[in-house]
């Protein structure tokens, strides 16, 4: 039976041992409740205590706790969906293992083996024969004395030959570290990798290969501690590199003459395959940032809450803003009254959040009187924040509550301003958002959506009925932020980077005459910190939407675990906003990095936003060539003029009189 | 008699032992139960299919949940593809109508990738599973929720993707 996978060369396979193993089904098979025995394994024993013995092999529930420390060290995950009855394990070095519950078959990858039971269900939990598994992770039991030490394999060797580059693939059941023994520069390389054992043949030549002719392989060691030589037999002048992989337990060499390009790092005198994956971890983007400005317990950080310290262009003002005179409770039992005096017409936007807190935004507005923060009387709300929200262009007054539970909350008109009426009972299908405008004490218009979803599928101009279109506005979005910091690699942080290029566009565009407006001028999350990923990129798009903008560009830059990879991509999503990337892409192929193109995917800023919209993915800050033009000012500068140029190509050959809907070319 | 009773018992051994054969011996022919995976090239737009072997006797129901985990775990790692954060589970596969609802452990969310590794994965996953019959729509889950994206992320998951929405 050969594999019907072409890329992979298996350790070799049991037949007779598949054999017995079947023979052993048609008996009878007792279930044993007995005491499990202890592997040894990675320097302890494992002591199943959720196991059961089962035709002579260890049946383990698959959350056992040492099965799971097992699979930890390997690397491996398990997933189990009883409504399927399936079990897939993961491996290390990414095959599949799947069980079927019931059935003594299972996949490894492309072949059908048979374990020595079927895999079962007790309660919400399913039992899989663990020795079966371990050998399929490429751990195999070796007795040592008494002892059953479960010990790691390199179990996959795959030679490949393409482009005049032959690169070996080491597959490993745990992540693999390695000394390299060889003097670097020498055409033999021989690696001593620790740990592992192998069930590898020990001679393997290649066909087909002008750099490589053979390898060999020796397992050394004890039990305990075993240990896999492997030497490359290489032919003259071929050079050797550690290519990229993308996961430490696969570790990957490739071979070529001096001369040809290849793509790695040399050969460390020792080394891990984790370190050769990226340059630095991906960030943990829920842990909260150092750099974030706004701590967790500032719920409520408005947009651009802090003045950016280095504001060069002062933004244009608007028309003067209303003032809030007055804020007064009016409990009644259950219900809460809050009559809001205003000085003028004022446009409102309210929000529910998941967790019951509920605010109202005051657009241009200032707050006449002191900011509050306090126990509302009555049993509707537990917190009253009402405060002034220094935004960069507009003033905003947020008026917050924090109910008890769901409950219905109505915004009326009354005498000088309106009332949030709070009231006694839930709202069991609560609006999350709406929109309104009051003037005169009457409610002029307003725009209560039915479900957040409706969010995106009501039309703009149904969601901000009262919001004329800005011709001179841009919006710029500079991604992430705050406790989002986006892609970190090669020393550089991508909301950093975000945000300077951003400033850096303002500048010009001011210069050139448009207004411009920032989704963040700081490093600070938009809607609030480790907010939701639809608040925060909602707001993000509402600052756009509800200003009537008529350009949006956000600004990110790439990450990706190959180092290999660079360029800049421009991305679009609704169709009519081609035009756009093409022109801002079109400008950015001056910049010096490599051409990855348009592309359209469904980004949520793009797609969300209601002008036409485009998303730069400026450069790679995991490519070396691409980080060190990242820490360059004059690069980002660079950027930031060909933005503008694209933006400026665009706006002339689409002029916003020409019609007021479409602005396709 | 004796003889008739010999052979009868021999006749049966023979069969048993040739239905044991057939059971044990999967016949050749496999290769039609095949889903097709698909992943993302490291270019960022070339979509591979490659063939994975299903149990022919496997419940029709299962196989989108086989061909998730398939996607997830992508291609052998010889081969360069954009692939999911290591340590990404598919928890439960549900299908209703012409969508299939994918959750995935949240592990994904402690690992975004970027806008790059974001759409290379997920245009595989769905082409995977679109791959399949009946279904056309795939609606992304985090941890038994919907997300509008990833932490940190820039694709879009709130609403079904399909193959349109690349
Ligand atoms: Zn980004």
């Amino acid at each position: 039976m050969s594999s019907n996978n072409p890329w992979h060369v298996r350790a070799s396979r049991h037949f007779p041992a598949l054999c017995a193993a079947s023979l052993a089904l048609l008996l009878p098979i007792r279930s044993v409740a007995a005491p499990a025995p202890a592997y040894w394994f990675a320097g302890t024993n494992l002591i199943f205590t959720k196991a059961q013995t089962h035709g002579g092999e260890l049946a383990v529930a698959l959350d056992d706790p040492s099965l799971a420390r097992f699979l930890i060290k390997l690397n491996a995950t398990v997933a189990y969906d009883p409504g399927s009855r399936l079990v897939i394990v993961t491996s290390g070095d990414r095959r599949v293992v799947t069980f079927t519950l019931g059935d003594t078959r299972f996949e490894n990858g492309p072949l059908l083996e048979r374990a020595p039971f079927a895999p079962y269900a007790v309660g919400a939990t399913a039992y899989i024969p663990f020795v079966t598994l371990a050998k399929a992770l490429y751990v195999v039991p070796v007795k040592d004395g008494a002892t059953t030490v479960l010990q790691p394999q390199i179990g996959g060797l795959d030679v490949r030959t393409r482009d005049r580059v032959t690169t070996v693939t080491l597959s490993s059941a745990v992540p693999i570290r390695f000394k390299r023994t060889s003097p670097g520069g020498s055409e033999r390389l021989t690696l001593v990798f620790s740990g592992v054992a192998s069930t590898l043949e020990t001679k393997r030549s290649i066909g087909g290969s002008a750099e490589l002719r053979g390898v060999s392989i020796q397992s050394g060691g004890t039990a305990r501690n075993p240990t896999t030589t492997m030497t490359f037999d290489a032919t003259p002048q071929t050079m050797h590199v550690l290519a990229n992989s993308d996961t430490p337990n696969v570790i990957a060499v490739a071979f070529a003459k001096s001369g040809v390009g290849l793509s790695g790092v040399p050969i460390p005198d020792a080394g891990d395959a984790a370190s050769v994956i990226a340059a630095a971890p991906r960030p943990s983007s829920s842990a909260p940032s150092t750099e974030s400005s706004a701590g967790p317990s500032d719920e409520y950080a408005p947009v651009g809450s802090e003045v950016p310290a280095e504001a060069a262009i002062p933004p244009p003002p608007l028309g003067s803003p209303v003032v809030v005179t007055s804020l007064d409770l009016l409990p009644a039992d259950a219900a809460l009254n809050v009559r809001v005096g205003v000085s003028g017409p004022v446009r409102y936007e309210w929000h529910r959040l998941t967790d019951n807190r509920w605010y109202v935004d005051l657009k241009n507005a200032m707050l006449g009187i002191p900011a509050r923060d306090e126990q509302p009387p009555g049993s509707a709300a537990t917190g009253l924040r009402v405060r002034q929200l220094a935004g960069d262009q507009n003033p905003t007054v947020r008026i917050a509550f924090t109910l008890v539970s769901p409950r219905q909350v109505n915004v009326v008109a009354s005498d000088n301003g309106f009332t949030i009426a709070i009231g006694g009972l839930d709202d069991l299908e609560p609006q999350r958002v709406g929109t309104g405008r009051v003037a005169g004490g009457m409610l002029i218009a307003s725009a209560p959506l039915a479900n957040p979803g409706d969010l995106w599928s009501t039309p703009a101009a149904m969601l901000h009925p009262i919001v004329p279109t800005n011709p001179k506005l841009i919006v710029i979005d500079p991604g992430h932020g705050g406790s989002d910091a986006g892609a970190a690699h090669n020393g550089l942080t991508e909301k950093a980077l975000n945000l300077d290029i951003s400033k850096r566009l303002r500048a010009i565009l001011v210069a050139r005459g448009w207004q411009v407006e920032m989704t963040r001028y700081t490093d600070t999350d938009v809607f609030a910190a480790n907010g939701s990923a639809h608040d925060e990129l909602q707001a993000r798009c509402d600052i756009a939407n509800n200003a009537g903008a008529r350009m949006f560009v956000s600004v990110h830059i790439n990450s990706y675990t190959d180092a290999a990879l660079n360029g800049t991509t421009t991305y679009f999503y609704k169709d009519s906003d081609r035009a756009l990337a093409d022109a801002v892409h079109r400008r950015l192929a001056s910049v010096g990095t490599a051409d990855k193109g348009v592309r359209k995917e469904e980004f949520y800023v793009i797609h969300h936003t209601t002008m036409p919209a485009t998303l730069i993915e400026t450069a790679f800050l995991s490519n070396a060539s691409d980080a060190s033009l990242l820490k360059l000012p004059a690069f980002l500068q660079r950027v930031a003029v060909a933005i503008a140029d694209g933006l400026g190509d665009y706006a002339s050959r689409n002029p916003v009189n020409a019609t007021s809907t479409s602005d396709g070319s | 008699m004796k003889v008739l009773r010999a052979v009868v018992v021999l006749a049966v051994l023979v069969v048993a032992a040739y239905l044991a054969y057939r059971y044990l011996v999967q016949p050749p022919g496999r290769s039609a139960d095949t889903i097709t995976v698909y992943y993302c090239k490291t270019d960022g737009v070339t979509l591979v299919a490659w063939k994975v072997s299903r149990d022919p006797r496997m419940d029709p129901n299962k196989v989108a949940f086989y061909a998730t985990a398939q996607a997830l775990a992508g291609p052998p790692v010889s081969v360069e593809a954009i692939r999911f954060p290591a340590g990404t589970i598919v928890k439960h596969v549900d299908l209703s109508g012409s969508t299939a609802t994918v959750d995935l452990g949240g592990t994904i969310s402690r690992s975004a990738g970027g806008s790059f590794a974001e759409s290379g994965e997920f245009r595989g996953l769905i082409w995977t599973l679109t791959a399949l019959p009946g279904i056309t729509a795939v609606q992304i889950k985090v941890d038994g929720a919907k997300v509008a994206t990833l932490p940190g992320g820039h694709l879009e998951l709130e609403q079904p993707l399909a193959r349109s929405s690349f």
